[in-house]
């Protein structure tokens, strides 16, 4: 037999080749869809837009325990971009994955299952964030409101913080998804960790607007960090020093408590597989 | 030599949860789970030389998918050890996975919304194949798989011959050593099939690759397999040349005759058992040792215009190899090729 291909290539050029090849395919497929995604992308939208219109009319003229309209218009602009960002819908086809059988061929390739994962979210967000960048600043160019304050080193700080928040929404949705190994009730419980997100992580209310009940559960999980603390960043909202050194610090224990409990999951799972389906 | 696939005692055994029906029993079941151990492989021992063509054979359920997802390393085995290739399947991860191919016939790897050729770049990304072999490889497969027409086509508007084909392609891009197929020639019509097989023969031919293969046409075996591995409730019945399987099993031969005019049914008895009898046609079931004398009494007493000899179709040798199971167990497993 010939030598193993690729022998001749550093590591670095095989990953950045094949992370390349599978967002190709991932937007090449996208391309046959783009009636669905674009009624996708409305509705991630919509929902945002919706919460804004609400919390614009209660706040009329005044303000809600200090959230005056222009407050809440970037705020959920901001969720608007943070969302399509940091979305993860793996959980639902990784379960579907493993109970129809299309792990198999996926496992007897020499690339885990969850790159091709990682390659997919990075195909949809480079090409969704673009979009709604995009149409931020055609609305903040008529809409003084949703601007935000020029200051580069903050939009760094949130670049990190929204990729971070994109890690914990990917490695919590992958490890939950998983599950399938074990239990036909995944999508039951990832619609559970989507109801809890809708108050916990801030995307139909600001937290600070919460019973002070919920806003202090919700700062023992890591629902806050996937949206309200990288939006609250990106926005410009006022932030101690200490506030946002621990916003970052609780993002990555999350990161690496979710992306632990992947490994867990996986290692296990696979090793218990049943290898359905053909 | 070093064998190309060894199985050694290999075993693995499924854990299923068991419900009585009805209401009742879904609650009964929610209170109380039992569990019951289903054995899928038993014991299975067998090796491969590098170069063979290997058909799995057995009944649905019989434990040979099973077998193969375990030497391809998808499944654990609960219990006995392989070695594929030289890899611990289980531990070999991606240099382990470069050299085999897994070809499963019902569920495909090619992505349903674009043309083949956007799955075989995508295969060169994640096998890192250099460029100038993958155009190599690529054209080699084309020209025998007849795929010229096909690379620029949605796979969802392929056929599932064409499908199938594709699919080999895509898996063979990165000339794996081992091949593991199952029912590669699943549902596909004849000049389908045979296409398959001529490629699979020739692929083999050219690259010295070992084939391990499941399915359920005979065709395939007999065209593709010096060599045969029978299945049952997991455990392995026979292993060995086709041939030494029939004549083993197959204790009767057929007579296949066109008779004289005036020939009846009752004329052939004495020399058989009548299988089917619609003039001028007819089937005579004769024990083995009997068929030089019988044929040569047959020839002498009644009209005979054309007689040929046949073993029975090779469907019912398998299955009476299935049906051989309990006692005769030992005595089948073991026979054939030296191991």
């Amino acid at each position: 037999m010939t030598a193993v291909a690729g022998e001749e290539r550093t590591p670095l050029r095989i990953w950045l080749h094949r992370y390349a090849a599978l967002i190709r395919a991932a937007w090449l497929v996208d391309l046959q869809y783009r009636v669905a995604i674009g009624i996708w992308l409305v509705w991630g939208i919509m929902e945002p837009l919706i919460s804004l219109g609400i919390w614009w009319s209660i706040a009329g003229h005044g303000s809600v325990q200090g959230w005056a309209r222009d407050d809440f218009a970037r705020y959920f602009f901001g969720v608007t971009l943070v969302n399509q960002l940091t979305l993860a819908w793996d959980a639902w086809y990784i379960d579907r994955w493993i109970r129809e059988g299309e792990m198999n061929f996926r496992l007897a390739r020499p690339l885990a299952p969850v790159h091709e994962a990682i390659a997919d979210n990075l195909a949809y967000k480079a090409r969704t964030g673009i979009i709604i960048l995009a149409a931020w600043l055609l609305v903040a160019a008529a809409w003084p409101a949703v601007r935000i304050p020029f200051a580069p080193g903050r939009w760094a700080l949130a670049a990190v913080a929204i990729a971070l928040a994109a890690g914990i929404r990917f490695f919590s949705g992958f490890a939950t998804g998983l599950l399938a190994f074990w239990t036909t009730r995944v999508s039951a419980l990832m619609e559970l960790q989507f109801g809890l997100s809708l108050f916990l992580s801030g995307r139909i209310a600001p937290l600070s607007l919460l019973p002070p009940v919920v806003g202090a559960m919700a700062a023992w999980l890591w629902f806050p960090y996937m949206l309200a603390f990288p939006v609250a960043v990106l926005t410009g909202e006022a932030m101690t020093t200490g506030a946002i050194v621990r916003g970052f610090a609780g993002q990555v224990v999350w990161l690496a408590l979710w992306w632990l409990a992947y490994r867990v999951v996986w290692r296990r799972g696979i090793a218990r597989y049943g290898a359905v389906g053909g | 030599m070093d064998a190309a696939i060894l199985a050694e005692g290999l075993g693995k055994t499924y854990r299923v949860k068991v419900r009585d029906p009805g209401l009742g029993g879904a609650m009964r079941a929610l209170v109380h789970p039992r569990y019951r151990d289903v054995r899928a492989v038993d014991d299975v021992t067998f090796r491969i030389a590098p170069g063979e063509i290997v058909a799995f054979l057995g009944p649905n359920g019989a434990g040979k998918t099973t077998t193969l997802k375990m030497l391809a390393g998808l499944l654990h085995p609960t219990s006995g050890r392989a070695a594929v290739a030289g890899y611990d399947p289980w531990v070999g991860g991606a240099a382990f996975k470069r050299r085999i191919a897994l070809v499963l016939g019902n569920k495909q790897q090619l992505l349903w919304d674009l043309p083949p050729v956007e799955t075989f770049q995508l295969n060169q990304a994640i096998y890192a194949i250099p460029d100038a072999d993958y155009r190599a490889r690529l054209e080699e497969l084309v020209s025998l798989l007849a795929l010229e027409e096909l690379l620029d086509k949605p796979v969802r508007q392929l056929s599932l011959g064409e499908r199938m084909k594709c699919e080999l392609a895509a898996s063979l891009l990165h000339r794996p050593e081992i091949l593991f197929l199952d029912e590669p020639t699943l549902g596909l019509d004849v000049t389908a099939q045979e296409a398959i097989r001529a490629f699979l023969r020739s692929y083999r031919d050219r690259h010295g690759a070992t084939v391990l293969l499941t399915s359920h046409y005979m065709a395939d075996v007999a065209a593709l397999a010096s060599r045969v591995l029978i299945i049952n409730h997991g455990r392995l019945l026979y292993d060995g040349a086709l041939e030494l399987l029939v004549a083993r099993i197959a204790r009767t031969k057929r007579l296949e005759l066109i008779v004289g005019d005036g020939v009846r049914r009752e004329d052939l008895a004495p020399f058989g058992e009548v299988r089917t009898f619609s003039f001028p046609n007819a089937t005579l079931e004769i024990p083995r040792e009997e068929v030089p004398a019988a044929s040569a009494r047959l020839l002498a007493a009644v009209p005979i215009i054309d007689l040929s000899i046949e073993d029975p179709p090779l469907e019912e040798v398998i299955r009476r190899a299935f049906e051989e199971e309990t006692p005769a167990a030992p005595s089948l497993a073991g026979g054939g090729t030296p191991r």
